[in-house]
């Protein structure tokens, strides 16, 4: 049960309705219609951050289910989960990203460690140390360097936001998640 | 020339802001948009913030006020707020005027001079007819207080709402009585039943949403809606399906997102209805 009223087709506010136009949005969508004129701007940032983009979707999903697993966002996690396997990682990946197992003993790509390395360091809390930086950048473009900050930032907020308001995962997550043998989620490491 | 004086111009949005003052009323009629009732919250704007809103308006070029609730006249500091409003822009305040004692009459003399007019709910010629909807003693009320509001040289309204004035010679009986309390014919208006808020729950009225209901930006302490007929409350719930923003304050927030939502709004017979 969520914490807040999540607002369906037949309440949808005016301009939280093209969000509506393909069916059901989802909870986070649901829950951002309270507040419409928020919803039209933060939900395509996240969509489009999320979303296709310059970096490769699995560097993309490396991070977000990475954060959202350091953040303990049980929502994102068992979304992201789904998600991840869907875009080719491997079982061991995914436990290792959902902090069930240790990254070091699963990823042996510099640059994937480079990349991890810094949206832990981003995702905590205090200045980003300047090892983490150099060793990013020796792998990633500025523009990539800037995406990824981004795409932290945004996975964050998601994380927050889902936790804060206690959204329900779909079942059919859940159903998924449970035929490919994870747990929902969702603690911090 | 700002982007409302363009839209309001164009006949894309209307140029008049309304305003829920409150959503409590000494009335519960059976039709109310709003549940409205002795007992419901109040959900004020306050003064302040209806001041505001006025000068806002004006500033970004609207045309007119409008105050509505929930009975407005339950605020004690309605009368001088309406006052002050109407230095900035014209304004018609709705009121049930079953509430005007000799003290209340007394201080509507703060709008002497200025441009308030009273929009006054009677729906019947007949007392038993018009209370079946609005309540006991409403219609009697009425009656007495509308000759002494004209009687101050303030503008009255009279809304009809149309279940008891669609009853054969019902309109007819209605006029005269409207005219014999000294309001002309056109200052009469007749509108339907909304099917929205109480009527819903009770049946009544028509069905509107966006393409039926003309755009003019209302204020709530709830938010921004698509018009005064919007902002309502069903099950105790407020209805956010004609919500535009919750942002009210800066007024240019709504206003923009509602010349947006204009120019993609389809074609509709709003005008029909006369739900004005």
């Amino acid at each position: 049960m969520a914490r807040v009223e999540l607002i369906g087709a037949d309440q949808a506010p005016l301009l939280a309705r093209p969000f509506y136009a393909g069916g059901d949005p989802g909870v986070i969508a649901a829950a951002m219609a309270q507040v419409p004129e928020l919803m039209e701007v933060a939900l395509p940032f996240v969509g489009r951050t999320l979303g296709p983009t310059a970096v490769d979707a699995r560097t993309k999903e490396l991070v977000i289910l990475h954060v959202s697993a350091l953040l303990g966002c049980r929502y994102c996690v068992a979304a992201h989960t789904v998600v991840a396997i869907d875009t080719g990682l491997d079982r061991d990946e995914v436990r290792a990203l959902r902090c069930e197992a240790p990254l070091v003993d699963v990823f042996a790509d510099e640059r994937e460690r480079a990349v991890l390395a810094w949206a832990a360091a981003v995702a905590a809390t205090g200045p980003v140390g300047d090892d983490v930086a150099a060793a990013v950048r020796r792998w990633c473009t500025d523009a990539e360097v800037v995406e990824l900050t981004l795409l932290v930032t945004a996975t964050m907020l998601l994380n927050r936001f889902c936790t804060a308001l206690d959204l329900p995962s779909a079942p059919d997550t859940l159903a998924r998640l449970a035929r490919e043998g994870f747990a929902a989620g969702g603690s911090p490491p | 020339m700002t982007a409302v004086v363009d839209a309001v111009a164009a006949g894309a949005i209307g140029d008049r802001v309304w305003l829920y003052s409150n959503y409590h009323c000494n009335l519960a009629c059976t039709y109310c948009l709003t549940e409205s009732a002795p007992g419901v919250a109040r959900r004020e704007l306050g003064a302040e913030r209806l001041l505001r809103a006025a000068e806002q308006a004006a500033g970004l070029g609207f045309g007119a006020l409008g105050v509505t609730g929930g009975e407005p006249f339950l605020l004690a500091y309605l009368p001088e707020t309406l006052a002050r409003m109407a230095d900035v822009l014209p304004v018609v305040a709705l009121t049930n005027a079953t509430y005007f004692s000799d003290e209340r009459l007394e201080r509507l003399s703060a709008f002497a001079g200025r441009p308030v007019s009273l929009q006054i709910s009677l729906d019947a010629a007949e007392p038993d007819r018009n209370d079946l909807f609005r309540g006991p003693e409403s219609f009697r009320r009425v009656v007495e207080a509308v000759p002494r509001i004209v009687a101050r040289g303030i503008r009255v309204r009279i809304a009809t709402t149309e279940p008891a004035a669609l009853e054969p010679g019902a309109m007819e009986r209605l006029c005269a009585l409207h005219r014999e309390l000294g309001v002309p014919d056109e200052d009469h208006v007749v509108r339907p039943v909304v099917r929205r808020g109480r009527a819903s729950t009770n049946h009544l009225g028509v069905p509107v949403g966006m393409a039926e209901l003309p755009p003019e930006l209302t204020i709530t302490a709830e938010g921004a809606f698509w018009s005064p007929f919007a902002a309502t409350v069903h099950g105790r719930r407020l209805d956010t399906d004609l919500l535009v923003t919750r942002t009210t304050d800066p007024l240019r927030i709504p206003a923009e997102a509602m010349i947006r939502l204009s120019e993609g709004r389809p074609a509709g017979d709003d005008a029909t209805l006369n739900i004005r």
